[in-house]
């Protein structure tokens, strides 16, 4: 029976069968494709009021690993408690420009750092290329800081390395630079050895406290995470009053 | 095509799929199944003994055929092996189903045995599961052995390719159990193909073959009962192989621990049909799926090609659609279970590209062919490249599966780091503490380690405090807490993704660590 078909005829045939399998591909490609706010507790400082956050929706499936170690904090599934700010605190970054080690990040913008957005789902968060990256928030003045709050990659339990947060004056940090958080502990970024508490990510993000050191410049420092060498943050915000 | 043409072509072929998967063998982490079935082998290989378990690990020639290859290293404990060493067994049997093929030439053509072993060769998935230390390239491999030898006497009525198709029969059934699934699959696709398909174009033989059906099945059974005997030193190991079907229908249920493997029908259509996720390539064997496609269609139609037998190529469609049915509808999913039934699919789209290199007797045909498969087959190429070289253990790579994560390496390297400080070297005392699934791989890369202990559960671990490395999950490290918080340094380093572990360092290790960092920092 092959004999009385002439080849031409098979080429054809090949070819009605390449379309008939490009609809199907389409087809299944087309199926396939498929907060927590602060209460304000009892006794508190008159001259304080409670930092209100904002906080993205939780992306854990399920209750994560207890991962409470000498030093890891808990997740422990509720939420913080409050933190308390002196009044008139407000949020200073927002929108603010950042730069960062990496010109060129492999996901997302630069600008994902402050645009106020937090959810845990692709499309926004910023990941930066392997080892120790730095991105840098430029508050425009010099403000008394009162919290920082870094969500690096809220989506999978993990934990990122060497993270250090430094505040200053100056862009290049040479004037009034202060070191307010460090879990560096085998100083391998070479900042000086931490103390700090290396934590694992959640929607809570993590909450800094600066103290009220001033100033206009905040770099955050992190150098890869326990699922890849990439950094990431999702979102950074900044806390402040005016420099008196 | 001349003998010495398909000769040197698919010999060139299979050094190509012998060179991919062999380079940079010990670029990925060891996986959590790898490093059971190494632990496994380490003990045939260092006491001699091998005891089939019918609730783990499966069959045994995975163990029985490391061994000669071992043995010749030189290797007489696991510690003397290296992840390449292992991986090199099945990358090189991964291989060898090229040369294999060759025994499906009369059925197919030669052309489409070329071309089915050029995409066997490049193909992602085939080569990336190539690369791993488990059964499932020896059960591929003794698959196209039992259907190049089964052809073989179909065509020929021949005793010997009834004994070597009974041979490797008995080979897939003593390397997993789900043997049973492609013996299902074929025996339903020769009935479907002598009962339905139009006897005046079927070939096979019509009469029994009574003495090719002995030599088969002596064979077949001859190789179960030795290997899962362990060469006639265990005589319960085929009673526990049969009795093993029961945890395996239940696992393939995807009840209980099993639960997490649970995927839709569709998961091995999408493996290896579409993935794109972010930041990462498009991950797509699409080209390979329609030529597939092409190649099936045309086994039922007049274009089927000059010299092939209309009776294998239909058979190869039913097996692997019924394969693939079948593998598809059982909720419990591994990946790497893609491969046999993507044998079949792989021979299909051998035949479609040797249609269409066929469709024209004019050079400019052959010229067209080339422009739709050259492209194609450098697609996959590149597809593998990244797979296997640029992300081999990334979940961006859609074949990477409960992979143990690079940072893994860093906690052992730690470990070597410590034990370097101390007298007793290698002998410095670690204690493990985690659940199992939060374990492996630490028995295979502790392996050089000759003080290690596992234990489930922090009270059974005694006091710590005095312990100069403590590994724990995550979820047990709060218990250690109280013992560790003053004593121990305390770091984190990944496992898999989502599961974190624990290395407590004793302080006074930990200060020597630092003070030598610190020096080596500063140099010379």
């Amino acid at each position: 029976m092959t004999a009385k078909f002439p080849r031409v005829a098979a080429a054809a045939t090949v070819f009605k069968v390449a379309g008939a399998v490009l609809v199907l591909a389409a087809s299944a490609a087309v199926f396939m494709a498929a907060g927590a706010a602060l209460a304000a507790g009892p006794g508190q400082d008159q001259d304080k009021e409670v930092l209100k956050l904002q906080l993205p929706k939780p992306m854990f499936v399920g209750t994560p690993r207890n991962i409470k170690t000498p030093n890891l904090e808990t997740v422990s599934g509720r939420a913080r408690g409050p933190f308390y700010v002196p009044k008139g605190t407000t949020l200073l970054s927002l929108n603010k420009p950042v730069a960062a080690s990496d010109k060129e990040p492999v996901i997302g913008e630069i600008g994902f750092v402050t645009d106020g957005k937090k959810s845990g789902e692709d499309g926004y968060y910023v990941e930066f290329g392997p080892g120790p990256q730095w991105v840098q928030i430029d508050l425009g003045a010099t403000y008394n800081l009162q919290a920082i709050l870094v969500w690096h990659y809220h989506s999978q339990a993990r934990v990122y390395r060497d993270v250090v947060v430094r505040v200053a004056e100056d862009k290049d940090f040479i004037k009034g630079v202060v070191t307010v958080f460090n879990n560096d502990h085998d100083n391998s970024s070479g900042l000086g050895a931490g103390k700090d508490k290396e934590y694992i990510e959640t929607n809570e993000g993590r909450l800094i406290d600066p103290k009220g050191v001033p100033g206009r410049y905040i770099r955050l420092y992190s150098a890869g995470n326990t699922s890849n060498d990439m950094n990431h943050y999702v979102e950074v915000e900044v806390y402040g009053t005016p420099s008196k | 095509m001349t003998t010495r043409r398909f000769t040197g072509l698919l010999l060139a072929v299979f050094l190509a799929a012998l060179g991919v998967r062999l380079v940079g063998l010990g670029l990925r982490p060891m996986h959590h199944d790898e490093a059971n079935q190494a632990v496994k082998f380490g003990q045939l290989l260092e006491s001699g003994r091998y005891v089939y378990d019918k609730n783990e690990h499966h069959g045994p020639t995975l163990y029985y055929f490391s061994l000669p290859a071992a043995r010749a290293a030189g290797a007489r404990t696991l510690a003397d092996l290296s992840e390449s060493d292992l991986r090199r067994l099945p990358a090189v049997l991964g291989a060898a189903v090229v040369l294999v093929l060759a025994l499906l030439a009369s059925g197919l053509s030669r052309e489409a045995v070329i071309f089915a072993g050029l995409f066997a060769a490049v193909s992602p998935v085939m080569v990336y599961y190539s690369r791993f230390y488990i059964q499932e390239t020896i059960l591929v491999f003794s698959l196209a052995g039992l259907l190049g030898a089964g052809w073989q006497w179909a065509k020929k009525r021949s005793v010997g390719a009834a004994a070597a198709a009974g041979l490797f029969a008995g080979l897939m059934a003593a390397t997993k159990e789900t043997a049973v699934i492609l013996f299902g699959a074929a025996a339903a696709a020769l009935i479907v193909v002598y009962f339905f398909s139009g006897q005046e174009r079927v070939k096979f033989p019509v009469r029994v073959h009574y003495l090719g059906l002995i030599a088969f099945l002596a064979a077949a059974v001859a190789v179960v009962y030795l290997f899962y005997s362990s060469f006639l030193r265990n005589p319960d190991g085929p009673r526990d192989w049969l009795s093993s079907f029961a945890t395996y229908i239940g696992r393939a249920g995807g009840e209980g621990q099993a639960a997490v493997h649970r995927y839709p029908w569709y998961y091995y259509l999408k493996l290896v049909g579409f993935n794109h996720p972010a930041a990462s390539p498009l991950w797509s064997e699409a080209f390979i799926l329609v030529l597939a496609l092409a190649g099936a269609i045309a086994a039922f139609t007049a274009v089927r090609g000059r010299d092939g037998s209309p009776a294998l190529q239909r058979f190869l469609v039913f097996f692997t659609a019924l394969a693939a049915i079948a593998y598809s509808v059982i909720p419990y999913k591994t990946p790497w279970n893609v491969l046999p039934f993507y044998l079949g699919v792989i021979l299909l789209a051998g035949l479609g590209a040797a249609l269409m290199w066929r469709a024209g007797r004019f050079i400019v045909f052959k010229i067209l062919a080339l422009i739709v498969l050259v492209p194609g087959l450098a697609n996959l190429a590149g597809q593998t490249y990244q797979a296997n070289f640029v992300l081999p253990a990334d979940p961006k790579n859609p074949y990477v599966y409960a992979q143990t994560l690079p940072d893994f390496q860093r906690l052992v390297g730690r470990v070597e780091d410590v034990s370097r400080l101390v007298p007793e070297g290698r002998n410095i005392l670690v204690k493990v503490i985690a659940p199992p699934d939060e374990t492996w791989p630490l028995p295979w890369s502790l392996r050089r380690f000759g003080r290690v202990g596992f234990w489930t559960d922090a009270a059974s671990a005694g006091d710590v405090r005095g312990t100069p490395l403590v590994i724990a999950s995550a979820g047990l490290a709060e218990k250690l807490e109280p013992a560790l918080s003053e004593s121990h340094q305390v770091e984190h380093y990944g496992l898999r993704p989502e599961v974190v572990l624990t290395l407590a360092v004793r302080r006074d290790l930990w200060d020597k660590l630092m003070a030598k960092v610190v020096a080596e920092r500063k140099g010379p």
